[in-house]
C-alpha cells in the first residue's frame, strides 16, 4: 500500500464511494463520493493527541470487537494514509458542538468540523473491478451457537487473536477467561458446499487456513490438542499437500464429518461436539476448550451497485462473470472493464496476485496502444427509417446506443466501441432502421430459404447463438455423438438477433418445428441480451395461438457450449416433435401465415394512403 | 410471490409454480422433461386492450 501511495502514476483515493461510472472504452466518466474524514489528511502526522481527549468507545470493526476504539481513530494500523479520521455516527455531534475536545487538541489544527463530503469526477480509460468479499455470517447455523457461546468464534477471528498487532498482542486466550486454551476444534465448510446451510459453491481458501491455523497454533504452544472437522481437504495448490502432511505430522486430528450440534459446559464454558465420524461411521462426542468456525466467503454486498454501473453479468454464485472462463479470465464483457480477486470468485492471495497483474497488464496494453480494434460486427442506424422511438436505446446491454430526442430531433447514435454487435438493437427497430454489419436481415432470409428449399417438411431450423449452442452442437459432433440429421443450424452471434420474422418466414415456407437456441441466462455471452429473446419467443407464442398455429411448432432452448449431450438429447426430442407434424398442418400454417401477411400490408397501405 | 400456470410445449406437462413477475424474464425449465420450451401462461388482455405493451 506504501509503495502505491508513493507511485508517482498512481492517485489513491481512500474513504471514497465510486457513484456512477458512464462511458465506453477508453473514454469512461467516473463520479466519486469522497467521504469527509474530518481530519486534513495532508497535514495529519497520526501523532494520537486527538484519540487521548476523545471520551467515546465503539467496538474496534477491524479488530472484529476484541478490542474498542474512539470516535476519531485511524481504520487499522497499516492504513494509507496514515491519518485520523472522525466517524460521525459515534461522535458525540458537531451541529452544535457537543464535545469537541479533539479540535484544540490537535496542534497541526487539522480537524474541521464543517468540512463536506466532495463528488469529484475522473476520466479514465479503463476500469478494474476489485471489490473483494465478505466472511459468511455464521449465526443463521445455529447449532453452531455462535454467539450464544463465547467460546466458539470464527476464523477471522482467530486472525486477530493471534496477530501481533491484535486486541491480545498475539496471545492467543479465549473469551470466555482471558486462559490459554488446552484444544481447539475447527470446523469446516461453514456457509460453504450447501446451498441450505450458506452458499453452494466451496471458499476455496478455508482449508488451507486452517491448516495454516493449526500449524500456528502447534508452533507457538506445543501440547496444544488441535481437531479438524471437514468433508475433505482440498488442498490443490503448490506445496499445499506439504503443508497438510506436516500439520498431521505435527498431532492436528483431521475428522471426516461435520458436527451436528455443539454444548457449552455451564461451568468450564468447554464445548462438546457431536459429529458422526463418516470413516468409522460412529457418532462420536468431542471436548474442547475453543472451537474455530472456518467460514465461507461472500461476493461483496456493494457489487449490486457496480453490476448495474458497468453492465456486468453475474454467475449464479453471485460473483462477477467473466467473458471466458479459460481464455479471458479477467475481462468482463464490457470492453474497457477488468476484474481482480474475489470479485470474480474465490480465490486465494497466490490466484487474486496473479489476475491483478494479469488486469494490470491488460489495462497497460490498452492504455499504451492509444486505440483498440474491435469486430466488425457491430449495428448501423439508417437515420431515414429512424423515427428516433427510443426502443434500441433500452434494449443495449451495453448502452451503446446514445438516446435520442424527437423535440430536439437528435438521432440515436451508436457508439461503435462499446456495440457488442449482439443485435438486440435490430430485432426490437419495427422500421427496420438498424442494420447489423455481417449479420443483416436480407442474410438470414436467405439462410432459411436455403435451408427449407428442398423437402421443407423432412428439416427443423435451429437457430443457434455462435458462443453456447452452436458451440454445444459442435461438442456434440466432436463427441461424436449420434443426434439425427433433421436440424439444420444457422448462426447467430447472440439469439437476441433472431428477430420473430425469420421465425415466422420459417414456417410459412414449410417448417414443422422452428427452435430458437442461445446461451444459458446465467452465461449470456452479451450480458442479459437472452432476455430479449425469452420475451420474444414467448410473444410469439402468443401471436401464434392467436392465429391457430400450435405455439409447440416453435421451440426454445438454453445449451451452453459444455452440453453436447444436452444438445444431442435435445435434437432427438425435436426429431419427434417433427414427426408429429402433418403435412396438411403445415400446409395449413403456410396459409394462416400468408393471409396474416397480406391483412398486414394491407393495413399498412391503408394508413399511408390516410396520411398521405 | 404467487402460483402461477407453466405449460411444457415439449411434454405437454401443465403445472403450478411459486413465480414472482418482477423476476420475469428468467430462464424457466419443465420439471418433468427438463426443456426450455415452458410458457408462462400469463392471463392475458382482452384483443386490442394491451397493444400498449410491446
Ligand atoms: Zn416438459
Amino acid at each position: 500500500m506504501m509503495d502505491v501511495s508513493r507511485h508517482p502514476n498512481i492517485e489513491l483515493i481512500t474513504y471514497a464511494q465510486v457513484e456512477n461510472i458512464a462511458g465506453f472504452i477508453g473514454n469512461f466518466t467516473a463520479t466519486i463520493r469522497k467521504k469527509t474524514k474530518y481530519v486534513d489528511e495532508k497535514e495529519c502526522t497520526a501523532c494520537g493527541d486527538c484519540v487521548k481527549v476523545c471520551p467515546v468507545l465503539v467496538p474496534d470493526e477491524f479488530q472484529q470487537g476484541f478490542s474498542s476504539r474512539r470516535a476519531i481513530y485511524i481504520p487499522f494500523p497499516q492504513a494509507v494514509p496514515s491519518s485520523y479520521l472522525i466517524d460521525m455516527d459515534n461522535c458525540l455531534g458537531t451541529n452544535p458542538i457537543a464535545c469537541g475536545k479533539c479540535k484544540p487538541a490537535c496542534e497541526k489544527k487539522c480537524i474541521d468540523y464543517d468540512s463536506r463530503d466532495e463528488i469529484i469526477t475522473i476520466d479514465v480509460g479503463a476500469v478494474v473491478v476489485a471489490t473483494g468479499l465478505k466472511p459468511y455470517d455464521p449465526r443463521p447455523l445455529d447449532e453452531y451457537g455462535y454467539t450464544r457461546y463465547e467460546n466458539v468464534i470464527t476464523s477471522i477471528e482467530f486472525e486477530r487473536l493471534n496477530a501481533a498487532g491484535g486486541p491480545t498482542q498475539g496471545h492467543f486466550i479465549r473469551p470466555s477467561d482471558r486462559k490459554e486454551p488446552g484444544s481447539v476444534g475447527f470446523i469446516q465448510c461453514v456457509g460453504s458446499r450447501s446451498k441450505v446451510r450458506g452458499h453452494g459453491y466451496c471458499s476455496n481458501i478455508c482449508c488451507m487456513n486452517t491448516i495454516k491455523d493449526s500449524l500456528l497454533l502447534q508452533e507457538h504452544y506445543p501440547g496444544i490438542e488441535t481437531s479438524v472437522f471437514y468433508l475433505d481437504i482440498r488442498a490443490f495448490g503448490k506445496g499445499f499437500e506439504e503443508l497438510y502432511r506436516k500439520s498431521r505430522e505435527q498431532g492436528t486430528k483431521y475428522i471426516r464429518g461435520l458436527p451436528g450440534e455443539i454444548r457449552e459446559h455451564h461451568e468450564t464454558n468447554n464445548l462438546v461436539l457431536t459429529v458422526e465420524n463418516t470413516t468409522t461411521g460412529k457418532i462420536e462426542l468431542h471436548e474442547f476448550d475453543m472451537i474455530v468456525l472456518s467460514v465461507g466467503v461472500e461476493p461483496d454486498k456493494d457489487s449490486d451497485k457496480i453490476k448495474s454501473m458497468l453492465s456486468l453479468s453475474r454467475t449464479p454464485d453471485g460473483f462477477f462473470l467473466e467473458s471466458h472462463p479459460r481464455l479471458k479470465p479477467v475481462e468482463v464483457p464490457t470492453r474497457g472493464v477488468f476484474m481482480a480477486g474475489f470479485a470474480e470468485g474465490p480465490k486465494d492471495i497466490k490466484d487474486s496476485v496473479c489476475q491483478a497483474g494479469a488486469a494490470a497488464s491488460k489495462v497497460s496494453n490498452l492504455l499504451g496502444a492509444g486505440k483498440v480494434r474491435i469486430e466488425a460486427v457491430t449495428s448501423s442506424i439508417d437515420e431515414d427509417l429512424c423515427t428516433m422511438c427510443g426502443r434500441c436505446v433500452r434494449v443495449c446491454p451495453y448502452n451503446a446506443i446514445t438516446k435520442s430526442n424527437k423535440k430536439a430531433n437528435i438521432l440515436p447514435g451508436i457508439i461503435e466501441a462499446a456495440c457488442a454487435g449482439c443485435g438486440a438493437c435490430g430485432v426490437e427497430c419495427d422500421y427496420g432502421a438498424i442494420t447489423m454489419r455481417h449479420f443483416t436481415d436480407a442474410q438470414y432470409y436467405s439462410q432459411v430459404e436455403a435451408v427449407l428449399a428442398d423437402k421443407p417438411g423432412e428439416k427443423i431450423v435451429v437457430f443457434a447463438c455462435n458462443w453456447c449452442s452452436y458451440a454445444g452442437g459442435d461438442l456434440a459432433g466432436t463427441s461424436r455423438m449420434s443426434y439425427p440429421s433433421s436440424p439444420h443450424l444457422i448462426r447467430t452471434m447472440c439469439s437476441a438477433r433472431v428477430n420473430m420474422d425469420f421465425v415466422k418466414h420459417a414456417l410459412k415456407l414449410g417448417a414443422p418445428i422452428v427452435v430458437v437456441s442461445g446461451c444459458h441466462f446465467s452465461d449470456c455471452h452479451y450480458i442479459d441480451a437472452v432476455k430479449n429473446t425469452q420475451k420474444r419467443v414467448e410473444k410469439l407464442w402468443d401471436e401464434l395461438e392467436d392465429l391457430g398455429i400450435r405455439p409447440e411448432r416453435v421451440q426454445l432452448e438454453w445449451i451452453s457450449a459444455a452440453e453436447g449431450a444436452k444438445f444431442a438429447r435435445v435434437m432427438k426430442e425435436l426429431e419427434l416433435l417433427r414427426k408429429q407434424v402433418t403435412p396438411k398442418e403445415i400446409e395449413e400454417t403456410k396459409r394462416i401465415l400468408i393471409e396474416a401477411e397480406k391483412k398486414k400490408r394491407g393495413k399498412k397501405a391503408a394508413k399511408k394512403t390516410v396520411s398521405t | 410471490m404467487a402460483l402461477e400456470n407453466f405449460h411444457c410445449l415439449r411434454c405437454n406437462h401443465k403445472y403450478k409454480a411459486e413465480f414472482s413477475k418482477k423476476e420475469w424474464p428468467r430462464e424457466l425449465t419443465c420439471p418433468k422433461c427438463k426443456s426450455n420450451s415452458v410458457r408462462w401462461l400469463k392471463k392475458r388482455a382482452a384483443k386490442g386492450a394491451g397493444k400498449k405493451d410491446s
